[in-house]
């Protein structure tokens, strides 16, 4: 191992990987072999091999993004788009193999909380191998299985939503997905169902350049509410790593969804994400969405405003440290009338890190009484790091109210001042000032990741001052 | 058209605009080159017809404590478009920089459209930088205010779309003031 590569591991404290023990994977590279192979792995029916051979083609057309982040490092055929960890699904805790249940410990899953773990859909590499569905929700007529499975057992459910709100051109990144896709979560929520306990899924990736592609689908049938949660830590490897995935979500009338994501990817990884909302009349989606690791990060979930009164929020929390580029944002189309968006954007850059955030509202002829408020602040904590905002207004309705606000700053010095004359360090203090700064985003985290962000922000801190 | 305008030592520049769209295209490029130098800057968009009003401002910070204060207000009707793209940019070393950039667009008609992208490049962290946007139209409750009071509709818009501006129209030279306040009258 280099000594770049182990300075990187002495410094992420969650850098430790096991060794690979895959079953099945597909060579390097993408192509229609790879392509059909792992359709032909998976036993999928005919409209998705066709789905995904169309999407490999959509994929070989679209150029790379011209704007955001450099993604120049990234080579596709140094990629393996597929690996199996385990042939066999396991239904309960006692049945996953110790090594993968050691991987979440280390992780620090605390021990009150495996009891959750019941419903909890753990993803290893690029395989769902634990999943099993809390007797209640099933009882409820509530599905949670991991896609490869809802895919088999649901084919007409998934067949009717799969790729609609992110159609296979939307973008290369969508398309590789759709090419190539894997694991991910799929959620039914039937009309009128609340599921109370918010379902959950830990994300994991282990072979050394192995990207990671997980397609994730929700469906929150009329009046349903439905909060979903996913954590992501991934260990170091010595080259970069691409991850992938494509998250839809559709959001029927009356309906909630929230989806929660904090994101640590270690600091190689390439993350590219597309995430949608599709919200009908009076629904409600939320995107509490935080990234704190990874290279690069570009990733800006949407919410498409569909029917009268429907309403989206978006809270972005970027952390941008030593190398790392967070290109992050959100996007709200307002298609009907009386729509209302909010979009809260925090980012944080330290010792050369680059924060950007990209935005967009767009407000359709005859989308009357919408309205849409965009508020993003950035907080530089030295002289290296940069901060970006790029937000694009687009208003085509005169009945319409949108406020947009900005604000770029560093740590104030009466501040420090004031809580080092209390006896801080100047660390603690800016961490404590850091923490303060971000709170409206992490309130609305559940407990155990307010938690985890809290250590983590602390953790960067060390060596960021002086 | 794209200007040039290069900002001195110590220098107060004040950079007024009133633009009933004459032109297609307007573009501001300022450079804050030395110390001390700030920038005011005060656009006035009045759009009519089928317009289309295409602003295009760039304020680049290459000095410590330079000022940039950059406001555009437009007023659109009929079916005038307006496409405001503005960037400021603080370069690494331009300690104490002041940035503030702002839009506000008024939609009075509803085949009107605006588009802004008011964006920031923060490469220095001792510094101060905002933007804001908005886009509304006139307050139906302060039109019926006026109107209960014997005003039309119309008047009473008109009086709306001049106290909109009116900040804007007030730091003007009286010359141009004058222009502002015949355009508005029409």
């Amino acid at each position: 191992m280099s000594s770049d590569a182990r300075s990187i591991r002495a410094s992420y404290p969650l850098g430790f990987h096991k060794p690979d023990k895959s079953v099945f994977r597909t060579p390097k590279g993408i192509s229609r072999e790879v392509v059909e192979a792992i359709s032909y792995y998976k036993n999928e029916p005919e409209w998705m091999r066709r789905f995904r051979l169309q999407a490999l083609m959509m994929f070989e057309q679209k150029m790379m993004p011209t704007w955001g982040a450099d993604l120049s490092g990234i080579n596709f055929d140094d990629i393996y788009y597929y690996v199996s960890p385990a042939d066999r699904k396991f239904r309960t805790w006692d049945e996953v193999p110790e090594e993968i249940k050691d991987t979440y410990e280390k992780i620090g899953i605390p021990e009150a909380e495996r009891a959750y773990l019941a419903g909890v859909g753990a993803q290893y590499d690029s395989e769902v191998v634990y999943h099993s569905l809390k007797r209640q929700w099933e009882e409820q007529g509530v599905i949670f299985v991991d896609t490869d499975t809802a895919v088999q057992k649901y084919p007409d459910l998934v067949r009717e939503y799969f790729g609609t709100v992110i159609p296979i051109s939307d973008n290369k990144f969508a398309a590789l997905n759709s090419a190539v896709w894997s694991g991910g979560s799929f959620v039914y929520v039937p009309k009128g169902v609340h599921v109370e306990i918010p379902l959950q899924a830990y994300f994991r990736i282990n072979a050394a350049n192995m990207g990671q592609f997980e397609r994730t689908l929700i469906i929150a049938d009329e009046g349903s509410y439905v909060h979903y949660v996913e954590g992501c830590t991934a260990p170091i490897y010595t080259t970069d790593s691409l991850h992938a995935a494509v998250v839809e979500i559709v959001v029927k009338k009356g309906a909630r969804v929230r989806y929660t994501t904090m994101q640590n990817w270690s600091s190689n990884v390439y993350n590219l994400v597309t995430k949608r909302m599709l919200i009908e009349e009076d629904g409600f989606g939320e995107w509490i969405d935080g990234n704190l690791g990874s290279k690069v990060t570009m990733k800006y979930p949407s919410v498409i405003l569909n029917g009268r009164g429907a309403k989206g929020e978006i809270l972005s929390l970027a952390f941008a440290g030593k190398g790392q580029h967070q290109d992050a944002g959100g996007k709200a189309i307002h298609l009907a009338p009386d729509t209302t968006s909010t979009i809260t954007s925090k980012s944080v850059s330290l010792q050369g890190g680059r924060s950007s955030y990209r935005g967009m509202v767009k407000i359709i002829n005859g989308a009357k009484g919408s309205k849409s408020f965009v508020r993003c602040d950035a907080l530089l904590l030295d002289e290296i790091s940069r901060s970006d905002t790029y937000p694009t207004n687009i208003v085509n309705e005169q009945d319409v109210t949108l406020g947009h606000e900005a604000s770029v700053s560093k740590v104030g010095e009466q501040q420090l001042f004031y809580l080092m004359s209390r006896g801080l360090s100047e660390a603690q203090a800016t961490s404590l000032i850091v923490n303060g700064f971000i709170e409206p985003i992490v309130k609305e985290l559940p407990l155990e990741y307010a938690a985890e962000l809290n250590q983590l922000i602390n953790l960067s801190m060390e060596g960021a001052i002086g | 058209m794209s200007q040039q305008i290069v900002v001195k030592r110590d220098e107060e520049r004040f950079i007024p605009l009133l633009w009933t769209g004459k032109e297609t295209e307007l573009g501001y490029e300022i450079v804050l080159a030395e110390p001390g130098a700030s920038v005011t800057f005060r656009g006035l968009l009045i759009g009519r017809s089928d317009q289309n009003l295409a602003l295009d401002i760039k304020v680049r910070h290459e000095a410590p404590n330079t000022t940039s204060d950059v406001v555009v207000k437009a007023a659109l009707s009929d079916m005038a478009k307006t496409d405001i793209t503005c960037l400021t940019t603080v370069v690494p070393g331009a300690k104490g920089a002041n940035a503030w950039l702002a839009a506000h667009i008024l939609l009075l008609s509803n085949k009107a459209k605006g588009l802004a992208i008011p964006s920031l490049e923060i490469l220095e962290n001792d510094i101060k930088a905002g933007h804001a946007t908005t886009v509304g139209q006139p307050s139906e409750l302060e039109l019926f205010y006026m109107m209960s009071r014997g005003l039309s509709r119309e008047v009473a818009k008109q009086l709306l779309v001049q106290g909109f501006l009116e900040d804007i129209i007030s730091t003007f030279p009286p010359a141009l003031a004058r222009r502002a306040a015949k355009e508005l009258a029409l």
